[in-house]
């Protein structure tokens, strides 16, 4: 296997820590980011002393009025450095597409320039009061005024149309969407930390559920929550030296929309020609194709995100994820199936905004997955929609 | 805290936008043309998405504003407050006649919404005077 990228598989995923996933933390969310981060790095076998190297997006995903505090709604990078008490080489945020990809870049870069020796790269999730995406707003202003007057305002409608043009050019049903938020929620329910730990959704349940932004329910949207993951990385000369099995990168790539559209008009045919075209990039720089991927976990923020990623990574056809999954694709109780949201994705954990993707691909490749251990050297992590976001291949094999 | 439910959001127009708003008063649609390639550009901005140019001398010119219903979706609960009263509302997403770059979204006046039905631009009219481009079926 080789691939262009020129650091592929030299740096590895060597610790983590994650919290539980609550509706909201008894502390401020930056209290429970320094206690996670010194479980991580303390998993990884390092004193807080070694870390020198320290990279995150500390974007609040939200369109509601809430403010960005750096510690109590968000961590940045920085915040974290100097609450842990490190006087870091480096420490950056990463603003662009695919929040988790990014920071993944951001770290290989370091790492591999020797700007930084170990990296702490986190993402911290905070639910703030109110509704999440609500806004009092009576004027639009700049780019909303193309779309806020007429009522699309906010994911739901957004989500919501794209979601119906699927459904409507190529025969799929309510039904099938549900299959994908039956599948997140039957492996979420099975972990200890998720917010959904021992609940899982029945279909019945889901169809039941009262229409938000028609096809979409609130069961197609990942519930808010506060939670905070960190990561632990280093070069794979040093990686070999610390306790756990090393998970390497082995490549990554993100992406951006090619049309010039509305505000939040997502139609599909964009969101695939944009993520068809960062898919082959990743493809190409990992040196792999869609079927040496043994597990990929795809993103779920919104439900029918699984059926595109599905599409742009090449594991269905155009148009044929849908049938793919109800007739049982996805199920990762059978063999012999792509278990995409074996890790519970954010419709299983709650909204972790990539973390479930990514964790799933560390803990089965380090072989870390206690009862849930499956047989896998590859695997992917998709983040975001297809063509806002990116992914990251990950190899349990050095070189 | 009232009760009532704010006013819908007006539109702010700025100076790349005040003819497209001047337009939808009349109860014209008028969309902005890059005077290098011709084609639309909506939202207009400083850079043509099409050819690239850094000066595009946008001009607005009025379409029929006819076009197909490309996908729609119906609101049961807003996040945004002021429309709270008017769910279930439908938005449509309309590929415009004549402008194959342009895909527009608005209000369905009335309906019911279907793949490919032929759709015609209206105009909701906002209490401050300024109107908002919305859409009602050919065949009803």
């Amino acid at each position: 296997m080789s691939g262009s990228f020129p650091a592929r598989n030299q740096v590895a995923i060597v610790g983590f820590g994650q919290s539980p996933v609550v509706a909201s933390f008894d502390r401020p969310l930056g209290a429970v980011a320094v206690d996670v981060a010194r479980a991580a790095i303390a998993d990884a076998g390092l004193q807080v002393g070694d870390v020198d190297g320290f990279a995150a997006s500390s974007l609040l995903p939200t369109a509601g009025d809430h403010q960005a505090v750096d510690g109590v709604s968000t961590v940045s990078a920085n915040w974290l450095a100097e609450h842990l008490g490190v006087d870091a080489a480096f420490a950056t945020g990463y603003q662009g597409y695919g929040q988790l990809p990014g920071s993944v870049a951001l770290a290989v870069n370091a790492l591999t320039s020797g700007a930084a020796r170990y990296v702490v790269l986190h993402r911290a999730l905070h639910n703030p009061p109110g509704r999440y995406h609500g806004s009092g707003r009576t004027e639009a202003a700049g780019a909303a005024q193309w779309t806020m007057p007429q009522g699309f305002f906010g994911p739901l409608p957004m989500i919501g149309l794209a979601t119906n043009e699927y459904l409507q050019r190529y025969g799929a049903t309510r039904e099938d969407l549900g299959r994908i938020v039956v599948e997140a929620r039957k492996n979420g329910a099975r972990l200890p930390w998720s917010f959904w730990h021992e609940r899982p959704l029945s279909l019945e349940a889901y169809l039941d559920a009262p229409l938000i932004a028609e096809p979409i329910c609130r069961f197609d949207c990942d519930r808010p929550v506060d939670g905070v993951a960190v990561f632990v990385l280093t070069t794979a000369e040093r990686a070999v030296d610390l306790p756990h099995r090393p998970v390497y990168v082995s490549g990554y790539a993100t992406g951006q929309p090619q049309r010039h559209r509305l505000p939040l008009h997502w139609p599909v045919d964009d969101v695939r020609a944009a993520g068809t075209a960062m898919a082959t990039r990743l493809w190409e720089r990992a040196g792999l194709g869609p079927g040496d991927v043994d597990l990929p976990q795809l993103y779920d923020g919104f439900s029918m995100f699984v059926w595109l990623w599905l599409e742009v990574l090449g594991l269905c056809p155009p148009g044929e994820a849908h049938r793919f999954v109800t007739d049982g694709g996805i199920d990762s109780d059978r063999p012999g199936t792509l278990p995409v949201l074996s890790g519970g994705g954010a419709l299983g954990n709650g909204r972790m905004h990539g973390v479930p993707q990514m964790l799933e691909c560390y803990l089965q490749l380090s072989g870390r997955a206690g009862a849930r251990q499956r047989e896998a050297t590859v695997a992917l992590a998709a983040h975001a929609s297809p063509h806002y976001g990116g992914a990251v291949v990950y190899s349990a094999i050095p070189g | 805290m009232t009760d009532a439910a704010p006013a819908r959001p007006a539109p702010v127009p700025d100076d790349g936008s005040q003819p497209y708003w001047d337009a939808t008063a009349r109860g014209e649609l008028a969309l902005a043309r890059c005077s290098a390639c011709q084609r639309f550009v909506h939202p207009p901005g400083p850079v043509c998405p099409h050819c690239g140019t850094t000066e595009p001398a946008l001009a607005f010119a009025v379409v029929p504003g006819t076009g197909r219903i490309c996908s729609w979706t119906v609101v049961h609960q807003s996040s945004l407050r002021a429309f709270e009263a008017d769910v279930p509302f439908t938005l449509v997403d309309v590929q415009l006649d004549g402008a194959a770059e342009v895909r527009l979204i608005g209000r369905l006046l009335d309906g019911p919404a279907a793949l490919d039905a032929a759709v015609t631009v209206a105009f909701e009219p906002l209490p401050d005077g300024s109107a908002v481009p919305a859409f009602s079926l050919v065949d009803p």
